[in-house]
């Protein structure tokens, strides 16, 4: 693991990670301030639990997929893929300890954002308490889910085709599967057409991994089959983007 | 039967290596064991092709080799991360018996371990990438090193201190070195040279680059 272990010095070292915590932790409070939440304390604690899980989407976005696509674009270009190689660890072995290190920053930030969530937006009501602490724990299970693929696979199209394309193609890929695919589905709502609902059926539902609203609005958990149903779902893009990113990833740059 | 802790680098007579079309060729079987073995050649004659070859990240073109050892495979352009310090690099990738020793021969060298990598000179930068790769030989096993251009930067101070490591631990570490000597008493009891698209294997007690260097004309 002596890949990992670099990865993790190397984004530790930059401390850009300690500025997604300290807005995943101060953010919740400030935002707030500015918005009509000031005036109406009642809507406080669905203010904080928006800027909460907005400030989450956001550092993993772009602070995960940045970094995701700097270090593969880095591992290959800089000769410490081929080094590594040499040593016998092969290309799968290089992309997943790469990808295990930038989500050992990632899931400590996702637990963050579930822990503010708990300490500072906890319903009084005993009943309702029990279903926030699932319903966090649903939204952490499928936000990862829905962000670890494409680490993975920023990883990978950075270490091929250079850290702009990797970072750029996952972050539009991402947004598509929050608002595009949204957008979409009401196009298809108004008329049937066969290729966008092609496409509909082929896009990546990131929306499905958001549970922010149902936070907001304390609509309850997600009902246990559902929520399995949405885990295999993300779990199968998984599967699927570890394989393509083991077909993209190099490591060492053809130039 | 070779025993296991001793390196073997063989080439089969045919080798060619090369991207895609033959650059060189070894005409005989050229065996290589534990020890300092130099490779010399013009630019472009295919030393960094060598290398690679042998480190198994590039294909031959035709003809067999065979190696036998932990393998690394040290690029001339290796490079770690700008705001890394030596110190954090060793403490990453070495293992935990041998950060002392590695310490102590930067100390020796005068590497400043604190200093990000990005600001070493790159007399510095090579001093922290031979450490990474001398000090990851596994004790107990045989090794191969593959070095290109190690020496490329390097004051002649820091250049003995690595010689003296070679000459110390001579069984069980095969090093293909790949340099441009730059005195000729240089000693290079075992050189493979690459000219006119032949590998050769020169070896012989006392051989210096001055004796060599005729060949590469």
């Amino acid at each position: 693991m002596r890949l990992f272990r670099l990865t993790f010095a190397t984004i530790l070292r930059r401390k850009s990670w300690a500025v997604c915590a300290f807005a995943v932790v101060a953010l919740p409070f400030i935002l707030p301030e500015f918005s009509m939440a000031s005036e109406r304390p009642v809507i406080l604690q669905p203010a904080r639990i928006q800027a909460t899980w907005g400030v989450l989407w956001i550092c993993a976005l772009f602070w995960g997929l940045f970094t995701a696509s700097r270090q593969g674009e880095s591992n290959a270009r800089s000769g410490l893929g081929e080094y590594f190689l040499t040593t016998g660890v092969g290309a799968p072995r290089q992309w997943f300890q790469i990808w295990l290190a930038v989500l050992a920053y990632i899931i400590p930030l996702a637990l963050l954002a579930a822990v503010m969530c708990l300490g500072f937006a906890l319903p009084k009501d005993s009943a309702e308490r029990t279903m926030w602490w699932v319903l966090n724990f649903q939204y952490v299970a499928l936000f990862l889910l829905a962000v670890a693929p494409l680490l993975g696979l920023a990883i990978a199209l950075a270490s091929r085709f250079g850290g702009i394309a990797g970072f750029t193609l996952t972050l539009g890929l991402a947004l598509y599967g929050l608002y595009g695919v949204g957008y979409l589905d009401n196009m298809l709502k108004e008329g049937s057409d066969p290729l966008l609902h092609t496409i509909w059926q082929f896009s990546p539902q990131y929306r499905w991994a958001d549970l922010t609203q149902r936070l907001y609005f304390k609509l309850g958990v997600l009902p246990p089959p559902l929520f399995w149903k949405t885990a295999g779902y993300f779990t199968g893009i998984l599967a699927l983007y570890a394989g393509l990113s083991r077909l993209i990833f190099r490591t060492k740059s053809v130039a | 039967m070779h025993p296991a802790t001793q390196p073997l680098v063989r080439l089969g007579a045919g080798l060619e290596i090369g991207y895609g079309t033959p650059l060189a060729r070894s005409e005989r079987e050229i065996t290589l064991e534990g020890g300092t073995h130099f490779l010399l050649a013009r630019n472009g004659r295919g030393k960094t092709t060598l290398l690679r070859t042998l480190a198994r990240t590039l294909k031959r073109v035709s003809g067999e080799f065979e190696t036998r050892g932990f393998t690394q495979y040290l690029p001339e352009e290796l490079r770690f991360d700008a705001e890394l310090p030596a110190a954090t690099l060793f403490r990453t990738l070495l293992p935990k018996s041998r950060l002392d020793e590695a310490m102590d021969l930067a100390r020796r060298i005068e590497l400043d371990t604190r200093k990000p990598y990005g600001r070493l000179s790159t007399g510095n930068r090579r001093k922290t990438s031979l450490i990474v790769a001398e000090y990851s030989v596994h004790s107990e096993a045989a090794n191969i090193l593959l070095l290109d251009e190690p020496f490329s930067g390097l004051d002649a101070y820091t250049r003995e201190a690595f010689e003296t490591i070679w000459h110390s631990e001579n069984s069980r570490v095969l090093r293909l070195v790949s340099c441009h000597p730059d005195y000729d008493a240089m000693p290079m009891p075992s050189a493979l040279v690459i000219e006119s698209g032949h590998i050769v294997h020169h070896a012989s007690t006392g051989q210096t680059w001055s004796a060599l260097k005729t060949l590469l004309n």
